[in-house]
C-alpha cells in the first residue's frame, strides 16, 4: 500500500531539539491531523517531509523508498505538495498564474498549465478570482488559492500548514468541506496542521499530537479528545470546553 | 484528480476545441504589444536621426541603440531573477573581442594578435555573421560561469558576478598575444549606418519578450518574488536562473560586438566599471522589473547625458558662455539614480509594461 512516512525523524537547531524521533504516516485518500501548541515542531516536520529541512536523524520514505537528499522541487515533482503558514502567494501575479507556476514547475506547457489552473479554480469554487492580483486578495481567498496552487498536477499528498488560521466559523466550515473533497474526490493523502482543534477532530481519522518536538499522543479523534496529556499540553485551555466545537486559536 | 481532469477533458470536446486552438497564441498576442511599442519608439528615433542627416547625431543614436541592447540584456537576467549582476559587462567584452577576432583584416591580425590560432587568423567574416558568433560565444561563457554562480544566492551571487567581471578584465588585459593586452585592438571595420544597430536592439527586445513569456521566465519571476513557494511548486530555481543568465549573456555579447563595430577600437577597460555603472543605472532608473523600464531608462538617461555633454562643451547665452565643469555627467547620473531609488525604488516604470490599454503588470 502506498504511503508517505517520516521514520524516527529528529531535527536539532543549534542545541534546540525541534523534533525527537518522530514517526508519522500519511495514506492516499485519508486525512491525518497534526496538532500541538506553538513551537511544537509541526512546521519543522512538514519541512522535513518536503525537502526543505534535512533531518539530523531518521528518514522520509515514499512507498518505502527513502527520499534522501532530494531538493524541495524534486520532492514536489514526486507528488508531495504543501502549503505555507501565511500563504506565500506570488503576490504580483494574477491568481491563475499562481497556479500556473506549479503546472510549469511540473513540466507542463504554459497553455496546458493555464487550462488546468482554470479548471482547478473552478473545482475549488473560486473561478471568479482568476484574474485578480494575488496580493490584493483577502485572507480566506489567499488560503484557497494556496491550496489550489498545491493541488496542481494531482499530487498524491498535500500537507496543509494551518489553512484555517484567521478564518471565521463559517469560513472554516467551507474550508473543511474543501479538505474533505480533496481526500475523497481527488484521492489525495492529506496532512492537516491546525490550531483549530475542532476542525481537526471533525475531519481526521488519525491525529498525532506533538509537544516540544515529541509525539505525546496519537489515535482516532475520540481518544485524542479524551486524552489528559493533550489537555495538559494545551495548558488546560481545553479542559472546560466541549472539544468537538472547541476553537483553540493562536 | 477526477473532478479536475474531467473538467479539463469536457472543455476539450466539441466546439470548445476551436477556442482552445485560438488560445494557443493568446498569451503571445496579449503581451506582444509591449515589444512592438518599444521597437516603434526606437524606429521613430532612428528615422528622425536619418532625416536630420547629422553625423554626430547619428553616432549618438547608435550609442543609444547599443546601450538598449546592453540594458535589455541585463534586464533578462536581473529583472526576471531579482539577482543583481555586476558581471554582465564581462560578456560584452567577450563579444566585442570575438567580433574583433573574426572581422579584422588577417594581415593586421597576424601582426597585432599573433597568439590567435591559425584558423582564426585566416578567418574574416562579415560583421553580422561575426556578431551572431560573438553572441553565441558570450552565451557559452555565461553557461560555464553560470553553472557555478547559480548555486549561490542573494548577495553571494551578486558578488560572484563582480568577480566574473574582474576575471575577464584581468585575462583580457594580460593575454597580450590574443587580446593585445591593455593596448587598443584597432582595425575593426566601422559600421556607420544606423540600421544594423536598430535591428540588434529590436532583436534584443524580442528575445527578452520571448524569454519573459516562456515557461522559464514565468517560473523565474515567481521564484524572484517567493523563492520558497516556487521551490515547493516544483520550480528548479538554479536551472531557471541559468537559462536567463545564458540568454542575457548572449544578448550582452551581441551588444559588445555591435559596440566594437560602432567605434572600431576595443580595449579591456572599455568594458569595465564605468560601462557597468552606466548600464546598471539606466536599468535601475527605468525600473528593473520590466522590459519597458529598461528601454525607457536608456532613452531618458541617454538624452540627459547628451544634454549634459553639450553643456560641458559650453552653451552661449547672449554674449556669455556657460560651461558645466567636466565630470558633471557622472555626478548627475549618480544623483539621479539616488533620487529615483529614494522616491521610486522600483524605477520610473515601477514594474509595469507599456501597453495600448494602460500600463500593465508583467505576467
Ligand atoms: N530555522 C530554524 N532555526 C532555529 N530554530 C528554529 C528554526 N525553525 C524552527 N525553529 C524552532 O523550532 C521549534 C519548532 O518550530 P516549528 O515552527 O516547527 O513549530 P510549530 O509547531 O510549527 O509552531 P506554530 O504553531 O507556531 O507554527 C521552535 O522552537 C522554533 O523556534
Ligand atoms: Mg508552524
Amino acid at each position: 500500500m502506498s504511503h508517505l512516512s517520516a521514520e524516527n525523524v529528529s531535527v536539532a537547531f543549534a542545541g534546540l531539539k525541534a523534533l525527537s524521533a518522530v514517526d508519522l504516516q500519511i495514506t492516499p485518500g485519508r486525512i491525518s491531523g497534526l496538532i500541538g501548541p506553538n513551537g511544537a515542531g509541526k512546521t519543522t516536520l512538514v519541512n522535513v517531509l518536503t525537502g526543505f529541512q534535512t533531518p539530523s536523524e531518521g528518514a522520509v520514505k515514499l512507498d518505502g523508498e527513502a527520499l534522501i537528499g532530494l531538493k524541495p522541487h524534486q520532492v514536489r515533482r514526486r507528488g508531495i505538495a504543501r502549503t505555507f503558514q501565511g500563504g506565500r502567494l506570488f503576490r504580483d501575479l494574477p491568481v491563475v498564474d499562481n497556479l500556473e507556476v506549479t503546472g510549469v514547475g511540473l513540466g507542463m506547457s504554459r497553455r496546458a498549465a493555464i487550462a488546468e489552473a482554470e479548471a482547478m479554480l473552478d473545482w475549488i469554487g473560486i473561478a471568479s478570482l482568476s484574474s485578480r492580483i494575488a496580493g490584493t486578495l483577502p485572507y480566506t481567498d489567499e488560503r484557497r488559492v494556496a491550496i489550489g496552487r498545491a493541488l496542481m498536477g494531482r499530487p498524491a499528498y498535500i500537507l496543509l500548514d494551518e489553512p484555517a488560521a484567521g478564518m471565521s466559523g463559517p469560513e472554516s466550515k467551507e474550508l473543511s468541506a474543501l479538505i474533505r473533497r480533496i481526500a475523497n474526490d481527488l484521492g489525495c493523502g492529506v496532512l492537516l496542521i491546525e490550531h483549530n482543534v475542532g476542525l481537526v477532530l471533525g475531519l481526521c481519522e488519525h491525529i498525532v499530537v506533538l509537544d516540544s518536538g515529541a509525539i505525546i499522543e496519537e489515535g482516532p479523534p475520540a481518544s485524542i479528545r479524551d486524552s489528559e496529556k493533550v489537555r495538559h499540553a494545551y495548558m488546560g485551555t481545553a479542559a472546560n470546553t466541549d472539544l468537538p466545537v472547541l476553537e483553540v486559536m493562536e | 484528480m477526477s473532478a479536475v481532469s474531467s473538467a479539463t477533458e469536457t472543455s476539450l470536446t466539441g466546439e470548445v476545441i476551436a477556442a482552445k486552438k485560438q488560445a494557443r497564441f493568446a498569451l503571445a498576442r496579449k503581451t506582444i504589444v509591449t515589444p512592438i511599442l518599444l521597437s516603434l519608439l526606437l524606429i521613430a528615433i532612428t528615422l528622425i536621426t536619418v532625416m536630420t542627416g547629422s553625423r554626430p547625431f547619428n553616432q549618438t543614436v547608435i550609442d543609444v541603440l547599443v546601450r538598449v541592447i546592453f540594458v535589455v540584456g541585463l534586464y533578462i537576467f536581473i529583472g526576471n531573477s531579482g539577482v543583481l549582476s555586476f558581471g554582465h559587462i564581462g560578456f560584452t567584452c567577450l563579444g566585442a573581442y570575438a567580433a574583433a577576432w573574426l572581422t579584422i583584416n588577417p594581415i593586421m591580425k597576424s601582426s597585432a594578435l599573433p597568439g590567435l590560432p591559425d584558423w582564426l587568423l585566416q578567418t574574416r567574416l562579415i560583421y553580422w555573421q561575426a556578431a551572431i558568433l560573438a553572441a553565441l560565444f558570450a552565451g557559452v561563457a555565461a553557461l560555464i560561469f553560470g553553472k557555478v554562480l547559480m548555486r549561490l544566492s542573494g548577495i553571494a551571487a551578486s558578488i560572484a558576478t563582480f568577480a566574473v567581471l574582474a576575471m575577464i578584465n584581468t585575462i583580457y588585459s594580460n593575454w597580450d598575444s590574443v587580446t593585445g593586452g591593455t593596448s587598443s585592438v584597432v582595425g575593426i571595420p566601422i559600421i556607420r549606418t544606423i540600421w544594423p544597430y536598430l535591428i540588434g536592439a529590436v532583436a534584443a527586445i524580442f528575445i527578452a519578450w520571448a524569454h519573459a513569456i516562456s515557461r522559464s521566465g514565468l517560473a523565474l519571476r515567481a521564484a524572484r518574488d517567493e523563492p520558497t513557494a516556487a521551490a515547493a511548486s516544483g520550480v528548479d530555481i538554479p536551472k531557471e536562473r541559468l537559462v536567463a543568465f545564458v540568454v542575457s549573456g548572449a544578448v550582452m555579447g551581441l551588444g559588445g560586438a555591435l559596440m566594437a563595430h560602432s567605434i572600431g577600437v576595443v580595449t579591456p577597460d572599455t568594458f569595465y566599471l564605468s560601462l557597468t555603472f552606466i548600464t546598471l543605472s539606466m536599468l535601475v532608473v527605468g525600473g528593473m522589473g520590466s522590459l519597458s523600464g529598461g528601454v525607457i531608462g536608456v532613452v531618458l538617461l541617454s538624452a540627459l547625458i547628451q544634454a549634459l555633454r553639450w553643456m560641458e562643451g559650453g552653451v552661449s547665452l547672449g554674449d556669455a558662455t556657460f560651461a558645466l565643469p567636466k565630470g558633471i555627467q557622472e555626478i548627475a547620473l549618480g544623483v539621479i539614480m539616488i533620487v529615483i531609488l529614494a522616491l521610486r525604488p522600483s524605477g520610473l516604470m515601477g514594474n509595469r509594461e507599456i501597453t495600448l490599454t494602460r500600463s500593465n503588470r508583467n505576467t
